[in-house]
């Protein structure tokens, strides 16, 4: 295989794998001869290493590693974009004369954009607690509580004025 | 390069096969530190299974992560790797199971 298709297919294995793996992964394969079923095997490999890591070795599973994975940060992305939506509403409202934030009997846009950011990080959140609970309990604990921290400061408006 | 399916297809659809990667690993490191391509080429003989670089290095990963095998330093892009002490209790107490498995097996078969 070329040196540059090596490592585009070594690029398909997440971070911790390849910084520990990936030099000697790279060179393996440039001494294969390639073939569709050697392709089909390394990419069916580093799927199933995006959704069931190794962790061990000399692999990184740090507070910091984990954090930065999709599964953390996009729950967290979507409660503080939801409150963002309700923080802006609420200036707008007060900018118009409207008095803030107020319950419309039919929910209106807003309430349902904001439901769909809180309702939609779910599965997310499912996915990256069934994922990294097993490998790193406490780093991924302390995630878990940070995406919580999230929903809960975007919930609290809602509870609070009553919306 | 075949991989692990092309091979299948080649011997009777797979029949007679064995497919254990982490097994068929640590089997070839019983015999000495290998670095992957070796250790390819050694499952091969072993049993007649060509495992895919993906396969290859699932097993290896996991095996490391277990403690059952070890890093050597590399050697020119190739790191050979060893099996440990508690890989080789492992690989003892997995083919024991295995042999009186394929025994009481085989047994049935002939009465």
């Amino acid at each position: 295989m070329t040196l540059r298709f090596t490592r585009l297919l070594t690029r398909l294995y997440p971070r911790a794998w390849r910084e520990r793996y990936g030099e000697e992964f790279e060179g393996f394969l440039q001494r294969s001869n390639g073939g569709i079923w050697a392709l089909i095997d390394v990419v069916q490999s580093a799927l199933w290493e995006r959704i069931f890591p190794t962790v061990g070795g000399k692999m990184d599973r740090s507070f910091g590693t984990i954090v930065r994975q999709p599964s953390a940060f996009v729950p967290m992305a979507m409660s503080l974009t939801a409150l963002a939506i309700l923080g802006g509403a609420y200036i707008f409202g007060l900018a118009t004369g409207h008095g803030g934030l107020v319950r419309a009997p039919d929910e209106g846009s807003i309430a349902h954009i904001w439901q769909l950011l809180m309702a939609g990080q779910m599965p997310v959140l499912a996915f990256f607690a069934i994922k990294w609970l097993p490998r790193a309990p406490r780093q991924t604990l302390y995630v878990l509580a940070l995406q919580a921290g999230a929903a809960l400061a975007s919930m609290a408006p809602v509870f609070f004025l009553h919306l | 390069m075949r991989s692990t399916q092309d091979v299948a297809q080649k011997q009777d659809s797979g029949l007679g096969h064995y497919s254990d990667p982490p097994l068929l690993v640590l089997a070839s490191l019983a015999s000495g530190p290998k670095h992957g391509h070796a250790m390819i080429e050694d499952i091969v003989r072993l049993c007649g299974t060509r495992l895919g670089p993906g396969t290859l290095y699932g097993a290896i990963a996991r095996l490391e992560q277990q403690g059952w095998i070890e890093p050597l330093p590399p050697e020119e892009r190739r790191r050979p790797y060893r099996i440990t002490a508690v890989g080789l209790r492992v690989l003892r107490a997995k083919l024991t199971t295995l042999r009186q498995f394929a025994k009481a097996g085989l047994e049935r078969l002939e009465a």
